[in-house]
């Protein structure tokens, strides 16, 4: 191409010169994968060939069928629920308290941060140790206050096992939604508050009335990020856990990385992974509808 | 209803004292208006009064009762803020029945009080609406709305029209008016505009950095302003200032300015030799051949139901509202007379009226 051409391609009005390496990087690393993905969950990965086999709709029945794949469903549920709630509720709770500007608070709020920098695999190595019935500090924390029996290993009893996976989790991400909630909050209007202040109303009164339902649209986008990001959890029960005690803490990205790369169940591997897109899809969109605010 | 008292007010930042020893009482249903310019501390003394700014010295009295301490909630007051400060998650209604929510008041008794004042304010089709979808006019509405529920004994307005369209300020200047006729609430209102205090209040207190320049009504600080500064800032065309020295002549007093000598009325103050400011109002001086002060015609502005004729003199602009059939021809001198007790007499050094 001449430099003349180029120029051209540079000012010409089309569209096009500008879309197509967007859409030449979105149709390798995105649209063709979501294809072969769906080819995929149509076939199955025969050892003794080495090759795959259509195997029609085989996979979605042996989905229906599964209990393991219903089982990591609602761990995953369960995941995505508590920690979504406990991460809002600390995260806002977190982010009114550092709002005010007392000494060594724009510290603390630079502190905040540091917790996003660590790869999760590598938080959940560190609680990994922390929640160790021998040595871990967690552990030896939680029995000093009569939450845990010291003998108890956390991770590896099947009804504390999600809860120490979740510590790890919530202890990494809260500071996430602390960060979005208070540049909310920093760019709330200062005058409601004062017609609220010589309307009579309370603290509480104020937080519910006006805080909250000004925060709406923020926290509509935290729940919308945080939770799809939740739903697909995998790094640390991955490290802490592996899916057990059993199948306690066994999620469907655990799942569907086990039977597609341990199991070499590649077809079955892509319907599980297909099916937690598509509910993410529909949860994400009946909440954005749900969350629509008017004012 | 209450009257409200400043008692000797100041207001330090740190070390920054920005206002101090404001003394002045508001009588019970008045209407006052706080005037001046941006950074006077109009605003600020507004605040105190309300409770939005801590008072640093003096005593602050609503009612007779000392307030200084007092959270806004419990001062009886209601205030409409520059930008409305409207809820704005909230219809038009809960914005006015908010303050009733909160103080518990019977649900029935809210929604005939809200609806009282949303037909006193033509706001009753917009219950339903978000602020947003409101016009200025229309969100000035309910913020007043808002206050007016409130039985507040105290009305306290923030430059409230501002924000709004000339002609829209003009009606909703009358509006306001009305309602306090009405209502009868003790107000304080403020504002950097000289046309709705001289329209508005029933007495003036005008401000400068801090302190207060002159407190009276508008037709006091029209027309006997205290100092200078007040005969500046109050007039819609800008009064001519002329300096000058008092001498006698024909017996009497009169200051001889560059611009011409004008015969002054008699004080016991005026001696002769004494350096003064004379403050000429544009609608005082007329077009007189044999007056006493010429200046070159320069350009005349007409203004529908008169004229103003730009002139310059020795002192730089002059400025007369003259009939509008008059002509002028550029360049030509024109000669101006005022009768003398129309001729305001500031101290040249003090600035103070004489």
């Amino acid at each position: 191409m001449s430099i003349a051409q180029v120029k051209r391609i540079a000012i010409s009005d089309s569209p096009w010169p500008w879309l197509l390496p967007l859409i030449a990087l979105l149709a390798v690393f995105t649209i063709y994968p979501f294809i072969y993905n769906v080819w995929l969950s149509f076939h199955e990965f025969v050892p003794k060939s080495r090759g795959l086999k259509f195997v029609g709709f085989a996979n979605w029945v042996q989905l229906w069928n599964d209990g393991r794949f219903w089982g990591a469903l609602g761990v995953t549920f369960l995941y995505f629920a508590v920690a979504l709630t406990i991460e809002i509720i600390l995260g806002m709770a977190i982010a009114l308290l550092l709002d005010a500007e007392l000494p060594g608070f724009a510290m603390l709020r630079a502190v905040l941060s540091m917790t996003l920098v660590i790869p999760p695999a590598i938080a959940g190595m560190m609680f990994l140790l922390m929640e160790d019935s021998q040595f871990g500090a967690l552990s030896y924390l939680l029995g000093l206050v009569g939450l845990l029996d010291k003998a108890t290993p956390m991770l590896a009893t099947s009804s504390l096992a999600l809860i120490g996976v979740l510590i790890a989790e919530i202890w990494q991400w809260t500071p996430f939604m602390v960060l979005i909630f208070m540049a909310g909050l920093r760019s709330l209007p200062a005058e409601p508050y004062e017609a609220a202040m010589i309307d009579g109303a309370s603290s509480l009164q104020m937080f519910r009335r006006l805080t909250l339902p000004m925060m709406s649209r923020v926290i509509a986008v935290a729940v919308l990020l945080r939770g799809i990001d939740l739903f697909r959890v995998f790094d640390y029960v991955f490290v802490m856990t592996s899916g057990g005690p059993g199948t306690a803490t066994y999620t469907v990205s655990l799942y569907a990385w086990q039977q597609t790369f341990s199991f070499l169940k590649w077809g079955y591997g892509a319907t599980l992974s297909l099916t937690s897109l598509v509910i993410v899809m529909v949860m994400a969109n009946i909440f954005i509808r749900v969350a629509k605010v008017r004012w | 209803m209450a009257t409200v008292e400043y008692q000797r007010i100041g207001k330090s930042f740190g070390a920054v004292t920005i206002m101090r020893d404001i003394s002045f009482r508001i009588e019970d249903h008045e209407f006052v208006v706080l005037l001046g310019p941006s950074g006077c501390g109009k605003t600020t003394l507004l605040r105190m009064t309300a409770g939005l700014e801590a008072v640093s010295q003096g005593d602050l009295m609503i009612g007779g009762k000392r307030v200084n301490d007092v959270h806004p909630r419990d001062r009886s007051i209601a205030m409409v803020f520059q930008n409305y400060a409207l809820y704005p998650t909230m219809k038009v209604y809960d914005n006015i029945a908010f303050s009733l929510e909160v103080a518990k008041v019977p649900p029935a008794e809210i929604k005939s009080r809200v609806e009282w004042a949303a037909a006193t304010l033509n706001l009753t089709p917009y219950l339903g609406r978000y602020p947003k979808e409101l016009s200025g006019g229309q969100r000035q509405r309910v913020a007043m709305g808002r206050a007016m529920v409130r039985e507040a004994e105290v009305f306290l307005f923030d430059e409230p029209l501002s924000n709004l369209d000339a002609k829209l300020r003009a009606h909703m200047r009358t509006e306001i008016r009305q309602l306090h006729n009405r209502l009868k609430t003790t107000t304080i209102y403020v504002t950097h505009d000289q046309i709705e205090a001289m329209t508005m209040a029933d007495k003036i207190v005008v401000m400068r950095a801090g302190k207060i320049e002159q407190i009276g009504s508008p037709d006091d600080v029209y027309d006997r302003p205290a100092s200078k500064y007040v005969a500046d800032f109050i007039g819609s065309s800008s009064i001519n200032f002329l300096p000058g020295t008092v001498v006698v002549d024909n017996g009497g007093p009169a200051v001889d300015t560059t611009t011409g000598r004008v015969s002054v009325e008699p004080s016991p103050a005026l001696k002769p030799g004494h350096k003064v400011v004379l403050g000429l109002r544009p609608t005082d001086v007329v077009v007189d051949a044999g007056g006493p002060l010429a200046a070159k015609a320069i350009l005349t502005e007409r203004l529908g139901h008169d004229a103003q004729l730009f002139c310059e003199g020795p002192e730089g602009s002059f400025v007369a509202v003259v009939d509008k059939a008059a002509r002028f021809s550029e360049g030509a001198e024109v000669r101006f007379a005022i009768p003398p007790s129309k001729v305001h007499v500031f101290d040249a050094e003090t600035e103070i009226r004489i």
